[in-house]
């Protein structure tokens, strides 16, 4: 399948604080992809360079293969690309038709029909003034200009943020129709659940580097959550082992958050003379919070 | 274009509408003044103790020179000069504090783009401000029974405005440099109105001496270019203040533009 969006040692600096610390991604078409991390990781910053709204400070990227960093190439990838940032801010002053009509102008893929279902099942006034919307309105109209654009690459930035779960609901079974019809999607979220729903890439990031990159199902199969008590205590030192990625050791009992080869594991911690050894199954949540607690 | 058009246009329509009516006030005081200036400056000539300046005779009886002077030379061009400065006010930058700016570069439309359709609409409403101008002198001076040269005014316009975009580029840097929403239109009203209005008041002052001794000053004088003559001939326009105002707004748009490019939003 072909890359859509590849970064390669990506970085981004404010003054002396590192945004982003030497990014290499790729996503590739057709695909759900999650980009998760906490409040200040480096998400909004990489996606902002991705579309050219700031200028990275060194390393290079590439959407549809055309360079983030050149300006002209910047426009092939906004018109191949719908973005629709976090604080879903709009031209307060202008009424629902007329953003639309405003945004429409610029997308000759523009599709009418998703535009007249959306406006109907958000239950957008399209007489109202923005600044007259809610925040969850505001939120439904700037997914509705950034689904109807007819783009093959989507970029949302939290795009579940302010809305009702069954807001949120139709705004996923949207996402998961767009990309059955051929885009791509490439979204952040703090919501581990919605992730977990639609997503088939996870892309984790922790203050500025990326400490995950895998297949959904390959993180839903491989990483396990290994529980065992020993007779005696045991030190976290005994747990080197390929495929363990934290340990947790407190007097007889060790906790271990393992990402492959967990048959392995089991053994070493059975030959180890372990009285009980469970291997549960562990959730995206889990994952996350082990690895933004991490140092990178 | 014709959207990023509508958009700038929205943005400052409040303020066109404004600038209309702050012109049409100044036009219509000085005209509706110019009944009793005339009689007061008529009884000065007349009484030998009274006020005797060079320019006293013209202005009574020179309907169109009073109007180049009082309009065309002060305070016309004064509020014109300041709603073409609101006028470029906005832009990316602006938007940032709005927060709608990455709305905006999301969209397909380059930097340069988005500040050339904000210049373009800034210009074309300083333009619009300048021709309502003239509507209102004509239709006063007819009603006040006075004549003048329809030619003349209409070309005394398009001098404020050619020399004016001068202007409205240094407006639209400044509102580019200076940090904060309101604190950069106060900025840029001080560094442009300081010098401006003391050029312009020492200017008038060398005139009304007749001392020629700042002829080159004449030239970096915006308001002075945006004057012109009170008779407005080809020859007698002031060219080589245009060239220079043209050049200088050039160089100023350039400036903006790589500025815009190299901005972190």
């Amino acid at each position: 399948m072909a890359v859509v969006i590849e970064t390669l040692e990506l970085k981004k600096n404010y003054g002396k604080h590192e945004a982003v610390r030497g990014l290499s991604l790729s996503v590739r078409a057709g695909s759900v992809c999650a980009f998760l991390g906490q409040n200040g990781a480096g998400k909004s910053s990489t996606i902002k360079m991705l579309l050219g709204m700031t200028h990275p400070s060194s390393g290079s990227g590439s959407i549809f293969g055309h360079k983030i960093d050149n300006e002209s190439e910047s426009l092939l990838i906004r018109q191949k690309t719908a973005f629709v940032a976090e604080d879903k801010r709009l031209y307060d002053y202008m009424t629902v038709a007329q953003i639309i009509t405003f945004t429409k102008s610029f997308f000759p893929n523009w599709r009418d029909e998703l535009e007249r279902r959306l406006l109907e099942q958000f239950d957008l006034p399209p007489d109202r003034k923005i600044r007259q919307l809610s925040k969850g309105m505001r939120t439904k109209l700037a997914l509705l200009l950034g689904f109807a654009r007819g783009c093959e690459l989507l970029i949302l930035d939290e795009p579940t943020e302010g809305l009702d779960p069954v807001a949120i609901e139709d705004v996923l079974q949207i996402i998961v129709s767009l990309v059955a019809d051929g885009s791509t999607v490439f979204f952040s979220s703090h919501q581990i659940a919605e992730v977990e729903q639609i997503a088939d890439h996870v892309l984790m990031i922790n203050q500025g580097k990326l400490v995950l990159d895998a297949p959904m199902d390959q993180v839903k199969e491989q990483y396990r959550h290994i529980q065992a008590v020993f007779p005696d205590p045991v030190e976290e030192r005994d747990f080197r082992v390929t495929g363990i990625e934290k340990v947790h050791a407190e007097g007889r009992t060790v906790s271990l958050i393992a990402s492959c080869n967990v048959d392995s594991i089991v053994e070493h911690v059975r030959m180890m003379r372990a009285k009980t050894v469970d291997v549960l199954p562990i959730s995206l949540k889990e994952i996350f919070l082990e690895k933004v607690k991490a140092k990178p | 274009m014709k959207m990023l058009f509508y958009k700038a246009w929205v943005e400052t329509r409040v303020r066109f509408i404004a600038g209309l009516i702050a012109v049409s006030v100044v036009c219509i005081y000085y005209m509706n003044s110019h009944a009793m200036l005339v009689y007061y400056w008529t009884q000065d000539i007349q009484n030998p103790k009274g006020y005797h300046f060079e320019w006293q005779p013209l202005a009574v009886h020179e309907y169109g020179w009073y109007l180049w002077h009082f309009l065309y030379d002060n305070y016309l061009q004064q509020v014109w000069g300041l709603f073409a400065v609101l006028f470029a006010f906005g832009g990316l930058i602006r938007e940032r504090s709005t927060g709608t700016v990455l709305f905006s570069l999301g969209l397909p439309v380059s930097r340069r783009r988005w500040l050339l359709s904000r210049l373009s609409v800034a210009v074309l409403e300083s333009l619009a401000l300048s021709l309502f101008a003239v509507v209102v002198i004509v239709a006063g001076s007819w009603i006040i029974h006075q004549s003048y040269s329809h030619t003349q005014v209409l070309l005394h316009a398009m001098l404020m405005v050619g020399a004016g975009v001068f202007l409205i580029a240094l407006g639209n840097l400044c509102f580019t440099l200076f940090p904060g929403e309101y604190l950069s239109v106060i900025l840029t009203l001080v560094v442009l109105g300081i010098p401006y209005l003391l050029l312009q008041g020492f200017m008038l002052n060398e005139d009304m001496l007749g001392v020629d001794g700042a002829l080159w000053l004449k030239s970096l004088n915006i308001s002075h270019v945006m004057a012109g003559p009170w008779q407005m001939t080809w020859g007698a326009a002031p060219w080589l203040g245009l060239v220079v105002a043209w050049m200088l707004t050039a160089l100023l748009i350039g400036a903006a533009a790589v500025y815009g490019d190299r901005i972190d939003y």
